[in-house]
């Protein structure tokens, strides 16, 4: 026993020396992929290259771009055929996987595939930022990707420098500058038996109106469902209802005080006072007691089979939860109503507007198209209605205030997925078109006019943080901390901790980086706003 | 599985006994199994809207086969059907070949050097590199993106190898001994001694096999690239995962009341279970057949 | 990296003559049986290529790995800084540490408890069915759930055991109060150890299945002749024909117990339940969570190991001791 065991190990240990001198003398073979040719010394320097590449032209390259996960195959969806005839470009296109994303794309890049533009969210645009990963864009943009340029903002390009002032990505800003994307459900029908006859507004007739529900409805149904987390980037879904939240001058994670101090939402000075009401409306069984465990499913199935009166949600949830209410409940739009952003007891509302990058697209360092990349997005620019929306008369056309009509079927048809191939757009022009994307759903767009085309807009606050460039403690440690906050407040409901052990949630948060977070927006905001 | 009258005994309380019990508890366990599934089943098959509200209990409500045909068809299901009935068949053999050819020498009492290459078959099944290197490995060989980078590295499964060994070593001696003696080799008695008396070990552990690299969802995602590659598993995975923000940004009403995120969920998976479950049966003939050539010989 | 020839050395100390004597019957070994050597060769080459190889990666386990830091993620692991323990230190280091921990060996512990027995006596059972059409069904169906997602089991259980599912609104129409499957904490590990059952159980009979098919039946028309009954003959013969496989299934499960129910607790489980049901690997996942830190996953990785090596060898040489059976 004892032998074969050290013989064992031995010969572990030979092999793994053996293999520790392979790694360190010679470089692994590289699998026919040059691309890892990369040379490791000009990592830091990189951005100094001044002679800006030429450009191979269509029909003499094929590009290849990977993007986000989507459930059809790009190669052979309509799209790839419009943008192939818009820019003359033969593209190949690829995708990340649904799960572990994030590995994928760190060892893909890392490992030199040769891809020539991805499409990525943020927090892993920052990553590639921050390990040096991508090609710096400046001077292509210049040669090739004027539309580009013109079409965002300098602060949004400031966002998307590195620490050496290059431009590394360019941006896909959330279409819609001021809207209210998340709100609440609720069954008409149900509220006027009960009495209520106008949705609350305020934060006390929410609570007078859960309460005169339950008094009349008992424990038949669920009175008010959620929280509602749908699958997407992670800090966007909130535990508390942001309807809720916004009652109590709390709208973002991070937030900056009059003196210009960056603070977190647990130091927001009603945070307590939120979380108390919360868990009183929890105690007192006037929301669903399946908080802590909801998904997007299981809040679905309970709002579409009539088991709910209220829930949490937004645009695509009411989409999606009116036509089967309509179907299953005989319902008509007019039992639908929204609960948008409750005012305060103080008659205060703040909610941040939505001004912010979606996706990033940017060039890896192995890429030898950097100039007929940037040339591509250039060309969707230019050709920006042709390839979101389609041809006047065909896909769309002009109603009487001039805003974008879409005709259906085949809109749908030829321009569904259009959201999944853009790179970048013209801003200006996106927030004009995307409306008739909305519109092309009733369920949405009866949803987005009701709260969000009627909001008051003054109950907007800034997005602050929304063009910080890539921070390295931001992007390591906030995810993290934000969803320990999350926990924390589930668990502060459900009665296994309380508000008094706030402290010690402090120290543990100080623990898991959130004060080299603050420092990062801190030192970003002082430079920004000075 | 006894041939009752063969022994010429009458049926004891005991023999009555366990074997009432038997009737009753695996029918409890069969339907505690299968309600379920057929829940999801009829899920797959029915309206869109009844699956999203919880309405479909065990049959379908409002019958469909949109949200079927629309994997079938609209999408890449059938090559990826392909991908994975190319990688598991070849797979299985491979590790069939490579799990009889370890366990057989291993299961010798006598074989020198036997402790020292199970215990690093032990070892190896417990510490992993990680996925970095395993990636590396698999790069380097330059099998990225290939079938082969789905099944060599899984091409032994140390546990099924453990299987294996265990049941060569109960296997009595007497017959080999007899073929020795013969002057048959070790490599023929493997082949037609060994091999035709475990019949039931390796149609299970086959099983095993095919199951792994059927449900090989992890790297297969991370070991391919091109969407024509994709596995049955990836393909689904992708499907369901991306399913609910496909749907949304879908314009018009018309397809939602029949395709939705759950009901996609059913029908992928009723879809991707029903050829690897459809294999048990061709494994229970050996499972029986396997005592005939056991107690011929024996 | 340098201690390793010095072991190797220490073998060699034994006497010549004995060492001499022990090369020439092995050489005689060898020339009789190399059709044995030759069989082993596929197997150890995809060991050493795919499973061993690759160990050279848990050095980052000890080190500040930088993906970009080479040309190449293998030349990288090199290349990263040596950190030391800075990695175990975060594991272990945590408050939540003891906790975790506990709640790893209880919950695991108690699925090794009530589920380890059942496939057994399930493959027993199965076996004394005599229709065999009803058999192959029963075994067919039990072994469906297996290829159930978690996510997917989640989705049914959910609707089962829901604040507003199906055994609440039994319960409440009795006059009960509904009963929080998933959110109370005296409940929740046995609604892991459940769920875990019903997707596992199938699939582990088959396992079982293959050995008693392997049992001689003319044993069992011998007993039957010497009148034993069921119960001697499960107990005499099937029993000891299933040895093996109990054995080589215990070891296995008691050496993962570390590292096992990750996907199942990760979609079961909620902040409301933290105190009972957070394992080692989903605290990791958190406290990981948007970093695709691979050093981190590294050294838990290596944790798990050693102790599932541990384990494995320890169980074994106790299962050599008391049942005279062992793996290796």
């Amino acid at each position: 026993m004892k032998k074969p065991l050290a013989l064992l190990l031995s010969l572990l240990m030979l092999f793994s020396l053996a293999a520790c001198g392979g790694g360190g003398n010679n470089q692994p073979a590289s699998d026919g992929n040059q691309s890892t040719a990369a040379p490791s010394g000009d990592k830091n320097t990189g951005g100094e290259q001044t002679t800006v590449p030429e450009l191979k032209g269509p029909g003499n390259v094929t590009l290849k771009r990977l993007g986000y996960n989507a459930a059809f195959d790009p190669n052979n969806d309509i799209n790839a055929d419009v943008l192939k005839q818009s820019t003359g470009y033969d593209v190949e296109y690829f995708m990340l996987p649904s799960e572990n994303a994030d590995e994928k794309l760190l060892m893909d890049i890392s490992g030199g595939a040769n891809y020539d533009s991805i499409n990525i969210s943020i927090n892993q645009w920052r990553t590639l930022v921050s390990q040096g990963a991508l090609q710096p864009l400046d001077d292509a943009l210049e040669a090739y990707g004027q539309d580009v340029l013109a079409g965002n903002s300098e602060n949004v390009w400031n966002a998307l420098r590195g620490d050496d002032g290059h431009i590394y990505g360019v941006p896909y800003m959330y279409p819609h500058s001021h809207e209210i994307a998340a709100f609440m459900v609720a069954r008409m029908d149900l509220l006027k038996a009960a009495g209520i006859n106008e949705v609350p507004t305020t934060i006390d007739e929410f609570y007078d109106c859960l309460v005169t529900l339950k008094q009349h409805y008992g424990d038949e149904y669920v009175i008010l469902a959620g929280p509602y987390l749908p699958n997407s980037e992670a800090n966007e879904n909130w535990v508390i209802p942001k309807t809720i939240a916004c009652a109590f001058g709390i709208y973002n994670d991070w937030m900056v005080d009059e003196n210009g101090k960056v603070y977190y939402m647990t130091e927001a000075p009603k945070f307590a006072e939120m979380v108390e009401f919360l868990t009183k409306l929890y105690n007192e069984g006037l929301i669903d007691p399946d908080w802590a465990i909801n998904t997007e499913s299981t809040l679905k199935e309970k709002f579409t089979s009539g088991k709910a009166i209220i829930t949490c949600g937004n645009r695509a949830l009411a989409d999606f939860c009116s036509a089967a209410l309509i179907e299953n409940l005989n319902l008509s739009w007019d039992d639908l109503a929204y609960i948008s952003a409750l005012k305060g007891a103080d008659g205060t509302c703040t909610y941040q507007s939505t001004e912010a990058i979606g996706w990033i697209s940017c060039v890896p360092r192995s890429s030898e198209n950097l100039a007929d990349v940037v040339n591509w997005w250039n060309l969707r620019v230019k050709d920006q209605l042709f390839i979101t929306i389609g041809e006047e008369g065909v896909h769309f056309n002009y109603d009487e205030d001039g805003e974008i009509e879409p005709i259906n079927p085949i809109f749908a048809e030829e321009r569904g997925n259009s959201y999944w191939y853009l790179d970048v757009t013209d801003q200006k022009a996106y927030e004009f078109q995307w409306p008739s994307r909305v519109r092309k759903s009733e369920g949405q767009w009866h949803s987005f006019s009701a709260v969000t085309m009627d909001a008051d807009q003054s109950i907007f606050v800034p997005n602050t943080f929304a063009f910080m460039p890539a921070k390295e403690n931001y992007a390591k440690y906030n995810t993290a901390i934000f969803n320990d906050l999350q926990d924390y407040i589930t668990q502060v409901m459900s009665g296994t901790r309380t508000i008094n052990d706030l402290d010690t949630f402090m120290s543990d948060w100080t623990n898991a980086g959130g004060e080299s977070v603050r420092g990062d927006l801190q030192g970003w905001y002082d430079e920004f706003y000075k | 599985m006894k041939k009752k009258k063969s022994a010429g005994i009458a049926l004891d309380a005991s023999e009555k006994f366990v074997s009432g019990l038997a009737y009753v508890l695996m029918t409890l366990f069969a339907l505690c199994a299968i309600l379920p599934c057929l829940h999801v089943v009829s899920k797959a098959f029915s309206k869109g809207t009844y699956v999203t509200a919880g309405l479909v209990n065990f049959w379908p409500k409002g019958f469909q086969l949109e949200t079927i045909q629309y994997i079938l068809f609209q999408t890449d299901f059938f090559n990826a059907l392909k991908n994975t009935l190319i990688v598991t068949g070849v797979g299985t053999l491979i590790s069939l070949f490579t799990s009889i050819t370890t366990a057989y020498p291993l299961s010798k009492p006598a074989f020198r050097g036997r402790k020292v290459i199970t215990l690093l078959y032990v070892f190896s099944m417990v510490f992993f590199g990680g996925m970095i290197p395993a990636y590396m490995v698999v790069r380097m060989l330059g099998i990225l993106d290939t079938y082969a980078a789905m099944i060599l590295p899984f091409a032994i499964v140390q546990f099924n190898m453990f299987i294996v060994k265990n049941y060569f070593e109960g296997l009595p001696e007497i017959i080999e001994e007899s073929a020795r003696i013969d002057g048959a080799g070790d490599l023929r008695i493997l082949v037609s001694i060994v091999c035709p008396m475990s019949t039931p070990v390796i149609a299970t552990v086959a099983l095993l096999y095919a199951i792994n690299y059927w449900n090989n969802y992890f790297h297969a995602m991370m070991y391919t690239q091109s969407p024509s590659m994709q596995t049955l598993q990836v393909y689904l995975y992708n499907l369901i995962q991306s399913g609910s923000g496909y749907l949304e940004n879908m314009a018009g009403g018309t397809l939602t009341t029949n395709i939705t995120p759950e009901g996609l969920t059913a029908a992928a998976v009723t879809l991707s279970i029903i050829p690897i479950i459809a294999l048990y049966p061709f494994v229970q003939r050996f499972l029986i057949k396997g005592i005939t050539i056991g107690s011929v010989k024996g | 990296m340098k201690t390793p020839p010095a072991t190797a050395l220490t073998g060699r100390a034994s006497p010549g003559a004995v060492l001499a004597k022990k090369l020439t019957s092995f050489g005689n070994y060898l020339r009789q049986h190399w059709t044995l050597y030759l069989m082993l060769i596929p197997g150890l080459f995809f060991l050493f290529i795919y499973k061993l190889l690759p160990l050279y990666g848990l050095q980052i386990a000890f080190k500040d790995y930088k993906i970009f830091a080479a040309g190449d993620p293998w030349s990288a692991i090199a290349a990263s800084e040596w950190c030391g323990f800075e990695h175990f230190a975060k594991l272990f280091g945590s408050s939540q540490f003891t906790k975790v921990l506990t709640n790893t060996l209880v919950i695991n512990g108690l699925k090794i408890l009530w589920l380890f027995p059942i496939p057994i006596i399930c493959a027993i059972l199965l076996n004394e069915i005599r229709q065999k059409i009803y058999q192959k069904l029963c075994q067919t169906l039990i072994y469906v759930p297996y290829f159930f997602s978690w996510v997917l089991i989640f989705g049914i259980f959910y609707s089962l055991l829901g604040s507003y599912g199906i055994v609440n609104n039994i319960i409440a129409s009795l006059g009960g109060s509904r009963v929080g499957f998933f959110s109370d904490q005296s409940v929740f590990r046995s609604v892991l150890v459940f769920t875990e059952g019903w997707k596992e159980i199938g699939y582990n009979t088959i396992i079982y299945l293959a050995a008693i098919t392997g049992i001689d039946v003319t044993l069992y028309e011998a007993a039957r002749m010497d009148g034993a009954n069921k119960f001697k003959q499960i107990w005499h013969i099937t029993m000891p024909g299933l040895l093996p496989t109990i054995v080589l299934m215990l070891i296995m499960k008691v050496g993962y117990i570390l590292t096992t129910g990750f996907e199942q607790i990760l979609v079961f489980y909620s902040p409301a339940v933290y105190d009972v049901a957070d394992i080692i690997e989903t605290y990791v996942y958190r406290i990981g969570m948007g970093q695709a830190d691979f050093s981190l996953a590294t050294a838990l990785g290596l944790f798990n190991a050693v102790v599932a090596f541990v384990l494995i060898v320890g169980a074994n040489t106790v299962s050599k001791k008391t049942l005279g059976r062992s793996i290796w």
